[in-house]
């Protein structure tokens, strides 16, 4: 375990390393992910100009469930985005590279790169939130700020989780990339609103199926004091496990694809 | 000898989604997809001997690489056993991981965008070699391989030679008892493809390494391997000496000539016109019946010669005479 950490350590400094060979590329990028974000957060403000609130959320609340969903996204690149190109290596060829070296093939894969360009979204997220904090007064205790960090990283597992299990799609398919449009893209743009705002089915979707409603909208309900209406009060605290247990599906998912691999070959 | 190798009545098989042509076809096969059993390793038994250089050769499609990745783990076989070192590799892969070094001549293994040296650095780390054999096997390789000369050099900017070399080195840094190396020497130029046929020959001989090799370059094998196991749609079809096959096969030689005039029908004795182009032409001979010297004066006596050559036979040619001829009265095969 411990000779894990270690390695992943200097798998990941590689990976920064060789990301940093491209400086252009890489400062361009987190400029253009902090324009893009906000971007987002002028289109809401936009939009709240005319209505005040969208499903008693105001302008404020609403910037802050952005911002749980941008920094933990943030962290979820830094982490598993390396996933979203397994199918490239199955497509030609390299991923039998992880095969034939003596660690465990999903570690070996998810430390091989690592998106430091998210450093945008932290930048974005953390302005956000201090400026949140002081529109709404919101009063951080100990135990506030230590929920919305466990939420956080409930949110970066379901995320990844969620990524793990498209990119093992390309196990069975070969191309996984549409799959990322179809399922991953419309998950987390539903997540830049309350799910308050939408029907029922697409809440209870977004609860128990893919669980992106608890990347931040239970739990900014939580720090925020909102009602979550259709569930049960407090379903927010549920997040870090919710992140787990969907992570540990994930991972299962993969090693399943995996051994299918192993008896295709491609 | 311990055999270090086992494979017996090693089998693969493939679904293969049967593809239809046209534009309706395309969209039949989207709606209802058919499969057929591609077996791409049918009945494949040998065993390898610790120390031994194998060349693993047959066409394309044969079932080599199948083979080889049944071998490393990456695959797991539909029947038969395999067994390296010891290891049942495709059920402790990991394992077999540490005794197996593994060069793909097609894609390295290498990380991309890093200076040379990193690579070696990290792939210290996962197999996990103390510094003081890391050290050696540095230097070792350093020296032979004159890795020195772009250790700081992206990977990515290296030419394919200097690619190979850092390959082949990584691959051994582990210091593993068996080595798999699938064209090692693809696209290479011949002083590049020379150095490296060197090298694998030196780690056999001194450190008593077994290795596999996979060629489509038949002087890999005539220089490297004594023995051969050559594979012909998933099944072994000959497993012996080289020089067993060489010397059935081998007296055939080719004998090219550019005759001053084109469309010459040459009657010779003990020669056949096998293939012209323009004014020359290839002609094959068996050294025992005829000499090249006999056949060049049967020609002089009739037309002028430009320029000859008289071409040895090379084991790609022999294997094309093996497939037309059949394997029926080969040699029995030295081993099983």
């Amino acid at each position: 375990m411990l000779r894990y950490v270690e390695l992943y350590f200097k798998l990941v400094g590689a990976g920064i390393r060789a990301q940093l060979q491209y400086r252009f590329a890489f400062v361009m990028r987190i400029v253009g992910m902090i324009t893009a974000y906000s971007g987002t957060a002028i289109t809401m403000w936009v939009m709240l100009y005319q209505f005040q609130e969208l499903g008693s959320w105001n302008f404020y609340e609403m910037l802050f469930l952005f911002a749980i969903a941008i920094l933990s996204w943030g962290f979820c690149i830094i982490l598993f985005f390396h996933f979203r190109s397994l199918d490239t290596y199955i497509l030609n060829g390299t991923f039998d590279r992880f095969l034939v070296r003596p660690i465990n093939p999903f570690f070996h894969f998810m430390a091989m790169k690592f998106d430091v360009a998210a450093f945008g979204q932290f930048i974005f997220s953390i302005f956000i939130f201090i400026w949140v904090s002081i529109e709404l007064g919101i009063d951080w205790s100990f135990g506030k700020f230590l929920f919305l960090l466990a939420s956080i990283v409930g949110g970066v597992l379901i995320q990844g989780g969620l990524l793990v299990i498209i990119s093992a799609l390309a196990f069975w398919t070969t191309k996984s990339e549409q799959f990322y449009w179809v399922v991953m893209y419309p998950a987390r743009n539903l997540t830049n609103y309350p799910l308050v705002i939408y029907p029922k089915f697409v809440q209870w979707f977004t609860a128990f199926v893919i669980p992106f409603g608890f990347v931040n909208y239970f739990p900014a309900a939580v720090i925020l004091g909102k009602e979550t209406p259709f569930f049960p009060e407090n379903i927010g605290y549920l997040a870090p496990i919710v992140g787990i247990v969907f992570f540990v599906i994930a991972y299962y998912i993969w090693m399943l694809g995996l051994s299918r691999y192993k008896s295709t070959g491609s | 000898m311990v055999p270090i190798i086992e494979v017996e009545h090693l089998m693969k098989d493939f679904k293969i989604a049967k593809r239809e042509t046209g534009f309706a076809g395309a969209i039949r096969s989207l709606v209802k997809r058919e499969f057929i059993t591609k077996e791409a390793v049918k009945d494949i038994s040998f065993t390898i001997e610790e120390g031994e250089m194998v060349g693993y050769i047959g066409p394309n499609g044969a079932g080599k690489s199948t083979t080889i990745k049944m071998l490393t783990g990456i695959l797991v076989p539909s029947g038969g056993s395999v067994r390296v070192n010891g290891i049942i590799p495709y059920e402790n892969r990991q394992k077999n991981a540490k005794n197996i070094g593994v060069v793909f001549g097609q894609r390295t293994q290498l990380w991309w965008d890093l200076p040379t040296i990193e690579s070696f650095e990290l792939l210290k780390e996962i197999y996990q070699v103390s510094n003081e054999r890391y050290e050696e096997n540095m230097a070792t390789f350093t020296d032979i391989l004159g890795l020195d000369e772009f250790l700081d050099t992206p990977v990515r900017q290296l030419s394919l030679g200097q690619r190979m070399r850092a390959d082949i080195a990584a691959s051994l840094l582990h210091d593993p008892p068996i080595l798999f190396l699938d064209e090692p020497t693809i696209g290479l130029d011949v002083v590049a493809k020379e150095k490296m046929r060197t090298f694998i020959k030196e780690i056999n001989k001194e450190r008593n390494i077994t290795v596999i090799l996979t060629t489509h370059d038949m002087e890999d094998i005539e220089k490297l391997c004594k023995r051969m196991v050559l594979i012909d749609h998933g099944q072994k079809v000959y497993d012996g000496e080289i020089s067993v096959v060489k010397d059935r096969f081998g007296k055939i030689r080719t004998l090219v000539v550019d005759l001053e005039e084109s469309d010459c029908i040459l009657q010779l004795s003990g020669g056949k016109v096998f293939k012209e182009e323009g004014n020359r032409y290839w002609i094959h001979f068996n050294r025992d019946e005829v000499s090249a010297s006999e056949l060049i004066a049967q020609i002089t006596s009739t037309h002028n010669i430009k320029d000859l050559t008289v071409e040895e036979p090379e084991i790609e040619s022999i294997i094309s005479r093996i497939y037309q001829e059949g394997f029926q009265d080969l040699p029995n095969p030295v081993k099983v």
